[in-house]
């Protein structure tokens, strides 16, 4: 086949954008309610700061924000497919998508949700280019949205200090495997003998069919941190592995690592491990915390704003989270407008 | 306890730690370092992908010596 043969159908990036609400909390405001300190925090997560939503706001609100902005960086007006990515649905049921198209002005449109906690993204990506292959749509709204504000028990020192609520969104669009923006090999999978690693034990058809009262600590977002540290940092470089492996890859062609965005040290450990420099890992963990499946679209979003990812640049994106579930892919840069910056850094004064 | 592993667990923990490089003797023990539990399970970690060698961060109580941490490591290795 000639070199500018177009290449088989594939999913493009067409437009990108992040959003997260104003409030914003900082180490110091986590101190007065919890035993901690902004050097502790920033030493074991390497976060400063996190947004939080406001009373009454949802994951909805937050995915209807970044979706309009991902739409008209894009330039499209609409799509065939709406997919929210979330582990704090507005609400039990129904899915969150539906509401989100409708508010877009996308009713019509195939709209649900992917549950794969923070590998939501990587899992959304992939279903999304399923359905742009298979042909069922030209061109998908992806959404990543997380609110874990309303599930983190705020006194819950280990998580409440990790956690941020945002949301980051996609547009895809049919084209073809050798343009720019096309999504390319995955490696996607799950263990779910480790379900209890990191979970919302009430809630559920298990625990509402046992009935009885439950305990306020169910309702809440729990995390066994030592053993999803161990799990993390192996799965996530053995899952970046064996992408690089299906594309005939080394880490040498690497521009940008852009991992799920859970704790600076997991980051710096799975660089480490694959033996990148760690100034090709995409970090803004400091700025919003771990905003679950939003966090990758977020960090993309922020580095392109940037413009610290250039048209060209060749990226390995890899997530890891609850389920367990894990997942990776590589995508090379498209030309595209640069977006706007989702969130103000909050860049301290250089001394 | 063999010094080489003693070394490579030094290199491994001054990679992940900041306290002073003087600090880092075979009578060091992980609390008196200030390591903290996931530092522990980072450490384990690259015990195991650096030095072929599973111990698992259970096993790294805060009270163990380097040196004793050393030797544990050989330990292991001769199994």
């Amino acid at each position: 086949m000639p070199s500018h043969a177009p290449g088989p159908p594939a999913a493009v990036l067409c437009g990108l954008a992040g959003w997260v609400p104003s409030r914003v909390v900082t180490n110091d405001e986590l101190a007065e309610r919890l035993d901690t300190d902004d050097a502790w925090i920033r030493t074991r997560t390497g976060i400063r700061r996190r947004h939080v939503v406001e009373p009454g706001q949802a994951t909805s609100d937050l995915a209807v924000e970044s979706g309009r902005r991902a739409l008209r960086h894009a330039g499209v007006g609409s799509v065939d497919a709406v997919i929210v990515t979330t582990t704090t649905p507005d609400r039990p049921c129904p899915a969150t998508a539906p509401t989100v198209a409708a508010r877009l002005g996308l009713a019509g449109a195939a709209a649900f949700d992917v549950g794969a906690v923070c590998t939501g993204f990587v899992y959304g990506l992939a279903t999304a280019v399923g359905l742009i292959t298979s042909s069922v749509a030209e061109r998908v709204l992806l959404i990543g949205a997380d609110t874990y504000s309303t599930i983190v028990d705020p006194l819950d020192r280990a998580n409440a200090i990790i956690f941020g609520d945002g949301a980051g969104a996609v547009v895809l669009r049919a084209g073809t495997a050798r343009e720019p923006g096309a999504v390319g090999r995955f490696d996607l999978g799950s263990d779910g003998a480790h379900e209890d690693l990191i979970t919302v034990a009430a809630g559920g058809s298990r625990q509402r069919s046992a009935g009885g009262e439950v305990r306020l600590r169910d309702r809440h977002f729990a995390m066994r941190g030592n053993e999803v540290y161990r799990h993390a940092v192996t799965r996530m470089a053995e899952s970046a592995r064996a992408t690089l492996r299906r594309a005939g890859w080394t880490i040498d062609d690497v521009d940008h690592f852009v991992p799920h965005q859970a704790n600076l040290r997991i980051l710096h450990s799975v660089a480490d491990d694959l033996g990148l420099p760690r100034e090709r890992c995409v970090a803004n963990v400091d700025c919003v915390g771990n905003t679950g499946a939003a966090s990758i679209p977020l960090a993309l979003a922020d580095a392109a704003a940037r413009q610290a990812i250039r048209p060209g640049d060749r990226l390995l994106l890899t997530a890891f989270g609850g389920g367990l579930t894990w997942g990776s892919c590589l995508l090379a840069w498209p030309e595209l407008p640069v977006p706007a910056h989702p969130y103000d850094r909050g860049e301290e004064p250089t001394p | 306890m063999s010094t080489t592993t003693y070394h490579r667990l030094v290199e491994i923990l001054a990679k992940l730690h900041d306290a002073p490089a003087d600090r880092f003797t075979p009578e060091a023990t992980f609390a008196g370092l200030d390591v903290d539990s996931l530092t522990m399970v980072e450490i384990s970690i690259r015990i195991e992908r650096d030095l072929g060698v599973t111990v698992h961060d259970s096993e790294l109580r805060p009270t163990l010596t380097l040196g004793r941490t050393a030797a544990l490591i050989d330990a292991q290795r001769a199994r």
